[in-house]
């Protein structure tokens, strides 16, 4: 099977994935509503006065790699689903090798993480009246924030064997990360120890760089891509290997 | 190249979930051309067997053959031979039927014109047309099934898998689907290899039967052949009225009378195998009478294939509930599978 067909293969699957991912509302609800209730949630925080300009500066990029985070880990959670549903058997019956849905899978849930987080982008933006610096920058570190939640999403949906465990076990991770990754407090002004459990999140880069690119601030945006990346590589390697063990156990 | 004999060759296949033999060194052929059967309570090792010999499961040791390709190291090359329908019709429920068939018939490497004349033969056949662009989760039982088999057909593969096709639909549905398997093997040449827990579907569509109990591969033969082995056997029938309370008491009473070679409770009724029905009749109505029940319905049969059961297994293969140890095994396998 040459490595065209493969991949092939992968688009399709992450084709389908995605167009039943669109239909669900479990879908919805996590990567869109959820992350709109807590933007509009957080930005009114200054009651009557109305939204605060810079914190929003502060909290939109913030909210935008959250957003990232749930569209990513739900859609992997799909996994889960399919295997409890017996459709997983459908791809796993089909000439397809096992390489071709993993990252069929990977691409899926990177591809969620983007559109919702662009979709809270242009509600901020265009509610909010924030601007970005370098679009194509954000858009990047956007899209390199995915795959790392997808790795993330990728283990969870390996190591739990049920819907239920998987939602649990998901939620365990994005509800912490959500508080400590920087999306609505600093974590400069977090006690200790809680900003060296913040130094281990993903989500935390990736809200830092996103909000390094309003300031233009090229070093620290590189420094924290370049750990995105490092948590991309090696959640994906750790997941797929965790996948193609259970594939066919 | 010569035309394989066998589409299907199975030898010494094992898998064992933890200290669970599920399947215990099964050896079994499927010749080319034919429908065999394999035959078994819930949680004997059918899917089990099935999904290893899919490529779906790797065996704890044994090897499987299929169209001439060892399962373990040409699984891509095996997946492309079989059409494989799932106990369980797995389907995406979001999508259409037609989406649904676009999707396996890309994976199977089809053009799109190959596709689309596939997909139009398929939704034709199983009577599906008019609702092929609604969303499956919609669809009845017996149209899921029906389209869970039209996808594991649109790639024509030589070989046809089939886990349990007629389980848990109504009677209209089940011929039908039954008049579309003999149809695909006597038409088209198919192989058909099915599994069922219903003697009947066995005995019925079958040319040859392996009967599997327990991970054991217990009985291999045509149907004819099986019943052959308990043709010296009548089975006897008995309906006592007071057996609700414990059915199994009048099964251990029974036992007791002289001649009785198995006695199974079965649909409430008591099957009881015996070689001479003269004997037996009044040694079961006095033992009956004597602790105080009464009998209903007394009838004398010809052994069928379910009497080879009883007599392989000691048991009834429609025995529900499970006992403990089964349904302990069903459970661990069903964990194992998902």
């Amino acid at each position: 099977m040459t490595v065209l067909t493969s991949l092939m293969h992968a688009v399709w699957i992450a084709e389908n994935d995605l167009r039943q991912s669109f239909k669900s509302v479990r879908h919805i609800v996590w990567s869109l509503l959820f992350p709109i209730f807590m933007l509009f949630t957080f930005s009114f925080r200054y009651g009557t006065s109305g939204p605060d300009v810079s914190f929003l500066n502060f909290l939109i990029p913030g909210v935008v790699g959250m957003t990232a985070m749930f569209g990513a880990i739900t859609e992997t959670m799909s996994i889960v689903w399919d295997k409890s549903l017996g459709v997983f058997d459908r791809i796993l019956a089909a000439p397809v090798s096992s390489t071709a849905i993993v990252v069929g899978k990977t691409i899926a849930g990177a591809v969620m993480g983007v559109i919702s987080a662009l979709v809270l982008l242009v509600i901020g933006s265009v509610l909010f009246g924030v601007f970005f610096v370098n679009i194509g920058v954000v858009i990047l570190l956007i899209v390199l924030a995915s795959f790392s939640f997808t790795g993330i999403g990728t283990i969870i949906s390996g190591l739990a064997s049920e819907p239920r465990e998987a939602m649990m076990l998901s939620n365990l991770l994005r509800f912490p990360m959500m508080f400590l990754g920087g999306v609505f407090f600093s974590i400069d002004a977090m006690p200790w120890p809680l900003p060296f459990v913040a130094r281990a999140l993903p989500l935390t880069y990736a809200t830092e760089a996103l909000r390094a690119v309003q300031t233009w601030d090229t070093f620290t945006i590189l420094v924290d891509a370049l750990v995105l990346l490092a948590f991309t590589v090696g959640t994906i390697l750790i997941g797929s290997k965790i996948l193609m063990r259970i594939m066919t156990r | 190249m010569e035309p394989l004999e066998n589409a299907i060759e199975v030898k010494e296949l094992t898998k064992s979930f933890g200290s669970l033999l599920a399947v215990n060194h099964v050896s079994f052929e499927v010749k080319r051309g034919e429908i065999f059967g394999l035959l078994g309570p819930n949680g004997a090792g059918k899917t089990t067997t099935i999904r290893m010999i899919c490529g779906m499961l790797t065996p704890t040791s044994g090897t499987t053959v299929v169209a001439g390709f060892d399962v373990s190291k040409k699984p891509q090359e095996v997946k492309r031979r079989i059409g494989l329908v799932p106990d369980i019709s797995n389907l995406f429920g979001e999508l259409s039927a037609r989406v649904n068939l676009e999707f396996v018939g890309k994976l199977y490497g089809l053009d799109k014109k190959t596709r689309r004349e596939r997909i139009n033969q398929v939704l034709d056949l199983f009577q599906l047309k008019e609702r092929q662009n609604d969303l499956v989760k919609y669809y009845s039982k017996g149209m899921h099934r029906r389209l869970t088999i039209a996808a594991a057909l649109i790639h024509q593969p030589e070989i046809l898998i089939m886990d349990e096709p007629t389980s848990g639909l109504d009677a209209q549905t089940s011929r039908l689907v039954r008049e579309i398997i003999v149809s695909l093997n006597e038409k088209e040449g198919r192989t058909v290899l099915l599994t069922t827990h219903q003697i009947d579907e066995a005995d019925r569509l079958a040319r040859r039967v392996g009967i599997i109990d327990r991970g054991h591969l217990i009985a291999l033969n045509a149907p004819e052949q099986i019943k052959n082995g308990v043709e010296s056997l009548h089975a006897l029938e008995v309906k006592i009225r007071g057996d609700s309370e414990d059915p199994q008491k009048w099964v251990r009473i029974v036992s007791k009378a002289e001649g009785v070679e198995k006695a199974v409770l079965q649909e409430g009724k008591i099957r009881i195998l015996s070689k001479d029905m003269s004997q037996i009749i009044p040694s079961v109505v006095n033992l009956v009478d004597k602790n105080g029940g009464k009998i209903e319905n007394i009838s004398v049969s010809q052994p069928t294939l379910e009497d080879a059961f009883i007599n392989l297994t000691g048991k009834s293969i429609r025995e529900e509930p499970l006992s403990k140890e089964d349904e302990v095994r069903r459970r661990i396998m069903r964990s194992g599978l998902r």
